[in-house]
């Protein structure tokens, strides 16, 4: 029930500022008597009184969990995986799709298992450079192109 | 013309050779998707929205939504016949909608039925497909005509309904879902207002201007919330797959699925037309009805056929019925429908009352294209059920790096921004913390799509009664949408007050 408190709050500022955000909107909408102001407005007010429950709801609740056993969590693969994926996501228009997402996959692969880099050569070779023909090359899409061609 | 004369014209549509391939496609990747654990019905057509966009670019704006949409929905219910076959193979559902299925499929696998099992629901999901279509040729313009009457004050309310119905049996706390679709209401007002032309929630940044788009925030809180949850939680290690040894059912076999399809099939259609109450629900409930009426109840669990027969035709039946208010009201009832609307509007096409009228070339040329795409699904399962059983070998550790990628793909093709993809993965960390915790996600998503709509129609109906918010009430119609949504929200608590307990719906 940690979680739900947190969580609580974190609603409860969120409607706040979406109250305080809407009231600032100017309401000078001509033709309408209901401005861009109106709805973010009731769904602020909504959002609050909703995060107020809640927190009631996570305050009341019964502590049952006296034995919660800490789940394990892969923590440095997932923090390696999510990394290699911003640094995708950053990259992506510096070096090119195909360079970028064969660094990706090479890099996920190998952090979800060691080992087989053979495989993982191929595969992440086959996706980057498939994806880009099949999409550039017979579909006429656009994707970042190679950093050599360009 | 009437329904007959329009539906033989959609066929015409459905033949032309580009979009019979256009629905085998959707139906093997569909299936696919079904198949493959960690990719849903609704992240698996998200992430098709930008190849299909792509593969339509050539053609006029009405034939290549037909085109399109005929391969979505194909992907869509392509996948509620795959998502068996991991159920009953492997005892892990693929979809949320077959988790009753594996209770009896899994152990017909174990005693060596596995064929049968699987044929058995591939027949029941075609008859299903089947009837559900049928439901939909002969309700659908009926419907819409009464849709048409609607002006903004009974549509307002009508999408509200639409959303309580969603929040009312998403996930474990009421409360909790309401947060949820709110804030997904909220997300809808970023970008600049379409009426006023006033950038809100905006903070200056160019990039907000044009709102944020449901695809990334689809995707991301799904697929990639997904793949979060496979990587930090599970041991990587592949299970054993159960043997197929005959493909087709025996005649005892059929004998005893018929009523089980029957039953099923109609069920999930009436199911399936609600909002909010989607294919996961239809299967619980045609499971229960199964154990109920059946002679030995006890034999359930233990590898009875109409444990299977049953919940997979009324998951098929019931994301054929959820066609109905797309199409003809233009109000999504799931996720998944939600996304089929957001393609639909992409090509300009509004789901609706009018879709009838406007654009009878789409609306009929996906019907007749779902009998084609059904029929194909029901040969491609039966001789390539081995097939499919292959792909849920796909080792993890490739699987998932994958999925990334072509989530990445999938947002930037249509995007063409990086911040897309931060945002893409900013989804992806809040997807798996919220499902993690028991916020359901499907109402964000449908909240998002429906808000500007909502928001519309609330200031078209005040702008017609002059700022009096009376309108609402005072409209029969939607008064009595009103009433209905409240009482939606209002019985499932009662009746946890009363200290029963509530069925919830986990569609993905």
């Amino acid at each position: 029930m940690k979680f739900d408190k947190i969580a609580g709050v974190v609603f409860l500022a969120i409607g706040i500022l979406f109250i305080v955000g809407s009231l600032n909107i100017s309401n000078n909408a001509y033709g309408s008597t209901v401005g861009p102001k109106t709805f973010p407005l009731i769904l602020g007010i909504i959002l609050a009184i909703l995060s107020l429950r809640l927190l009631y709801e996570a305050f009341t609740a019964k502590v049952k969990e006296g034995n919660t056993e800490k789940e394990k969590l892969n923590y440095s693969k997932f923090a390696i995986i999510f990394g290699a994926a911003l640094g995708y996501a950053f990259f992506l228009e510096i070096i090119g799709y195909v360079v970028a997402t064969f660094l990706f996959l090479v890099i996920a692969f190998q952090t979800m298992e060691r080992g087989k880099i053979i495989y993982t050569l191929i595969i992440s070779a086959v996706f980057s450079f498939g994806v880009y023909l099949f999409y550039v090359n017979l579909l006429g899409g656009a994707l970042p192109k190679f950093p050599l061609f360009s | 013309m009437g329904t007959l004369q329009y539906l033989m014209d959609g066929f015409a549509i459905a033949f032309q050779w580009h979009n019979i391939l256009f629905a085998l496609v959707g139906v093997v990747i569909g299936t696919a998707v079904g198949v493959l654990p960690g990719i849903g019905p609704m992240s698996g057509v998200a992430l098709l929205i930008p190849v299909t966009a792509t593969l339509t670019a050539g053609m006029p704006m009405e034939s290549a939504a037909a085109s399109s949409i005929i391969l979505l929905a194909g992907v869509y219910y392509g996948a509620m016949y795959g998502g068996s076959t991991t159920s009953i193979l492997l005892n892990t559902p693929g979809e949320s909608s077959s988790v009753v299925t594996a209770l009896d499929g899994y152990q017909m696998a174990q005693q060596g039925r596995a064929g049968s099992a699987l044929s058995i629901a591939a027949i029941g999901s075609f008859v299903a497909g089947i009837v559900a279509l049928l439901g939909l040729v002969i309700l659908a313009q009926p419907l819409s005509k009464v849709a048409l009457k609607f002006g903004p004050a009974e549509y307002f309310s009508l999408m509200l309904l639409g959303l309580a119905a969603v929040s009312g049996l998403a996930g474990k706390s009421m409360t909790k879902a309401l947060i949820m679709t709110v804030a997904g209401l909220m997300l809808g007002t970023i970008g600049i207002d379409a009426v006023s032309g006033i950038a809100r929630f905006t903070f200056n940044q160019p990039v907000l201007f044009g709102g944020l788009e449901f695809l990334t925030i689809a995707v991301g809180l799904f697929a990639l919330g997904e793949v979060m949850k496979t990587v930090l939680e599970k041991d990587t290690g592949d299970e054993p797959v159960a043997k197929i040894n005959r493909v087709l059912p025996t005649k005892q076999d059929l004998k005893e699925s018929a009523m089980p399809i029957t039953r099923g099939s109609l069920l999930g259609f009436f199911i399936g037309v609600l909002p909010g109450a989607g294919a996961t629900l239809a299967s619980f409930f045609s499971y229960i009805t199964e154990k109920k009426v059946s002679k030995n109840p006890d034999s359930f669990g233990k590898g009875n056929i109409a444990g299977v027969a049953g919940p997979e035709s009324a998951n098929n039946a019931a994301s054929g019925g959820a066609m109905i208010p797309l199409l003809t009201l233009g109000i999504p009832g799931s996720g998944t429908t939600a996304i089929l609307m957001g393609a639909l509007i992409m090509y300009n096409v509004q789901p609706g009352p009018l879709l009838f009228e406007d654009h009878p070339n789409v609306a009929w040329g996906l019907i007749a294209s779902m009998f084609i795409g059904n029929l194909m699904l029901l040969v491609l399962n039966m001789p390539l059920i081995r097939v499919f059983a292959k792909i849920i070998q796909t080792p993890k550790k490739y699987l998932l790096p994958i999925i990334v990628a072509i989530s990445f793909f999938g947002v930037y093709a249509v995007q063409y921004t990086t911040f897309d993809l931060y945002l893409l993965l900013g989804c992806g960390v809040l997807g798996y913390i919220l499902s993690k915790h028991d916020y359901p996600v499907a109402p964000l998503v449908l909240a998002l799509v429906l808000g500007p709509m909502i928001e519309n129609n609330m200031r078209r109906a005040l702008t017609i009664s002059n700022g009096d918010w009376s309108i609402f009430v005072t409209k029969p119609l939607s008064l009595v949408f009103l009433i209905v949504a409240i009482l939606w929200l209002a019985v499932p608590l009662l009746l946890k007050f009363s200290g029963r307990k509530v069925i919830v719906n986990e569609e993905d």
